[in-house]
């Protein structure tokens, strides 16, 4: 599906080099159960409260989104793991992401103001990390997430030895 | 005036510190009094219908007088070893620091009752992905100016390297360029760029903030007047009155109130307008009939430019311009601080050469944009037509199942057509433009603007695509920058265009990912 979505964007400026994690697609399908489970809890809160003799709104609702989150929690993991790209040379980093909405973002090191890594819950428990890169700018911010740990950890140092040097405040 | 001492090897400068002027213990309980106008009246009021007599208020002024004095006594801020320090607080004690080199702006607000007693309000903008504010309120007039001159004309005058100046990017320092002696650095000659045109105002009514700004009058006004309507007979006898009017007067009516208002606002807001420049490219703006408004902006923090031109104002051949820049109070909302104006709104013939002074690039301030083509077109007519027709449908339905009244059909078209021109309007608005030095982009039909964009200013870049983007083509740029709405979007190009402006603006990133 991608081979043809970027067929002319490919022409100017290629894909990131690196992919992120195997392991990613399992952190999104995990992170996107967690949102069905609540979606699931106020059906069942619902379910319980409501005292009205009849239950079809209740199957009606409780089918369009248990349809929509199957077909979520299968294909976003999967689709996002085929677009998230990533890569980082000594002048930028430059990143791919997203699944129905793409992006590509590009901030040259000279600009970087702080370059983070965060683990969220389930990220921690697959070995996983995400590295966020800050610009000057409130919209910039270039985040590549699901990477493998040490892979995230070496990107951190590279990254922070890159802008370390940088006397300006890169406005 | 003051020695450059930003050789950071003192462990303690000795710079005295320093503190407000002592009238502002006027000002604090008269700005608290009228906070709590309402709150007084409320238990002014109260106090009417019952029998007790708790004098309040006779507690309450002590207490907000003693808040003025602590407030006075414990304020208290000094410049030295490069950076400008302010303490506040008894108990909770708090030192907000903020390095020179890093201030951006300097605001001085002066309101009515500043003004009565000289007195002015400083906000001190500074760099940094938090907002950060040091104000001081309140300082004298005088040594208010002297503290911006400090704050501005010392950061430019030491060396670059600590000023964090982007001379490695090769930012374009405008005219001005460093001074060669300190000493015409601290007596800079200004040169006024624009005078307000009192003719100007005949423009308020046009712009959406005239009239917003009427509304927010007319609301205040009719809920004030609300209270009193069901006693007052005089407002029941108004209103009748002007509901027995035909309609048509009604509208003019309601037109000239709206016009006053709008030009009032004008007035009180940009009376007095004046733009200077010093010798440094210091942007020096004045402004405002009761609360006066001095705004600094350093040279070396603009970005770019950025012409407004709203549907009204453009009908009648005029516009306004902003300064993008980094560092400004309320820049997330893209100027709702109102201290980067650059000009009210006034004659294209003024605001254009107005505008190539201060950004000397014809082809970007005024040359013509690049059309982003036949899909963004189709995108822009789409996008139009959608909820039109959707609101057609719902009408039409209405119309049907509830027995609306026949004349919601006539709405229709009319929407539709609406919706058309807007759509063709909006695409014609669309544009970008790549000069030596700057990225131009333009959009939007009730709210069109231009913005001119220092290329060194573009601190980064984003390609984005909605599915229906990907199908037709077409993709949105995005230049991020530290200044001004934080991002400014090239929208609706071809691809491969987007990433031709991306490679012609920033080549070495370009050839790195090719």
């Amino acid at each position: 599906m991608e081979a043809t979505d970027h067929d002319d964007a490919r022409a100017v400026l290629r894909e990131p080099t690196e992919r992120v994690s195997r392991r990613a697609i399992l952190m999104w399908t995990i992170e996107a159960l967690v949102v069905a489970a609540v979606l699931l809890a106020g059906q069942v809160v619902w379910w319980l409260v409501d005292a009205a003799p009849g239950r079809t709104a209740h199957w009606v609702v409780g089918s369009v989104w248990l349809v929509s989150a199957a077909a979520y929690v299968s294909v976003m993991p999967r689709w996002r793991y085929r677009v998230h790209r990533w890569e980082s040379t000594p002048r930028a980093v430059y990143t791919q992401t997203g699944w129905l909405w793409q992006e590509r973002r590009i901030a040259p090191l000279s600009r970087v103001q702080t370059v983070d890594l965060e683990r969220g819950p389930v990220a921690q428990l697959l070995g996983l990390a995400s590295v966020t890169v800050t610009t000057a700018s409130a919209a910039g911010p270039v985040r590549v997430h699901g990477l493998d740990l040490p892979v995230a950890g070496a990107l951190v140092q590279a990254l922070t030895a890159a802008t370390a040097s940088e006397t300006d405040d890169a406005t | 005036m003051t020695e450059p001492s930003d050789v950071p090897e003192a462990p303690e400068p000795a710079e005295p510190w320093r503190r407000l002027d002592g009238r502002m213990l006027l000002i604090h309980p008269l700005e608290t009094l009228v906070r709590f106008l309402p709150a007084l009246l409320a238990i002014f009021v109260a106090r009417l219908g019952s029998q007790g007599d708790d004098r309040w208020e006779l507690i309450a002024l002590p207490l907000i007088l003693a808040f003025g004095v602590l407030r006075w006594a414990t304020t208290r801020y000094r410049i030295g070893d490069g950076q400008i320090e302010l303490r506040r607080g008894l108990l909770n004690k708090q030192t907000t620091t903020a390095r020179l080199d890093k201030v951006r702006a300097v605001d001085l607000t002066a309101r009515l009752h500043h003004r009565v007693l000289g007195l002015t309000r400083v906000e001190i903008s500074t760099a940094g992905s938090t907002h950060d504010h040091l104000v001081l309120d309140s300082l004298r007039i005088d040594a208010a100016r002297i503290l911006r001159a400090e704050l501005l004309h010392r950061a430019e005058s030491v060396d670059p390297s600590v000023t964090g100046l982007p001379a490695p990017t090769g930012e374009p320092v405008p005219e001005g360029e460093v001074p060669q002696d300190a000493v015409a650095a601290s007596h800079p000659v200004e040169e006024e760029l624009v005078r307000l045109d009192p003719a100007w105002v005949r423009y308020a009514p046009l712009t959406v903030t005239g009239l917003a700004g009427a509304a927010a009058v007319v609301a205040f006004v009719s809920q004030v007047l609300s209270r009193y309507s069901e006693e007052r007979t005089v407002f029941r006898d108004g209103a009748s009155w002007v509901a027995g009017l035909a309609w048509w007067v009604d509208v003019l009516f309601v037109l000239a109130v709206v016009s006053f208002l709008a030009v009032a606002g004008y007035v009180l807001t940009f009376w007095g307008f004046r733009l200077t420049r010093n010798r440094l490219g210091t942007l020096h703006s004045r402004r405002g009939l009761l609360t006066s408004r001095e705004t600094s902006i350093d040279a070396s923090r603009i970005r770019g430019i950025r012409l407004d031109e709203p549907l009204g104002l453009r009908l009648a051949g005029a516009r306004r311009l902003k300064v993008v820049t980094t560092g400004l109070a309320h820049e997330q909302g893209g100027g709702g601080g109102g201290s980067d104006w650059l000009c009210p709104p006034a004659p294209a013939s003024v605001v254009t050469p107005l505008a190539t002074r201060i950004r000397p690039d014809e082809a970007a301030v005024s040359g013509r944009l690049t059309p982003h083509g036949p899909a963004a077109r189709r995108r822009r007519l789409s996008r139009a037509a959608v909820p039109a027709v959707a609101l057609s449908v719902a009408l039409v339905v209405a119309r049907t199942v509830w027995d609306w009244h026949p004349a919601v059909l006539t709405l229709v078209p009319l929407l539709i057509v609406a919706a058309v021109a807007l759509g063709l309007d909006r695409y014609r608005a669309l544009g970008h433009a790549v000069t030596p030095e700057h990225l131009v982009t333009r959009h939007g039909s009730l709210d069109r603007q231009r913005v001119v964009l220092d290329r060194p200013g573009i601190i980064g870049w984003t390609v984005q695509q909605s599915p229906f983007q990907r199908r037709a083509g077409v993709a949105t740029l995005v230049a991020t920058t530290a200044a001004g709405a934080q991002h400014y979007d090239i929208v609706d190009v071809p691809v491969e265009r987007a990433y031709a402006v991306l490679a012609e603006v920033s080549p070495e990133l370009a050839r790195e990912f090719r």
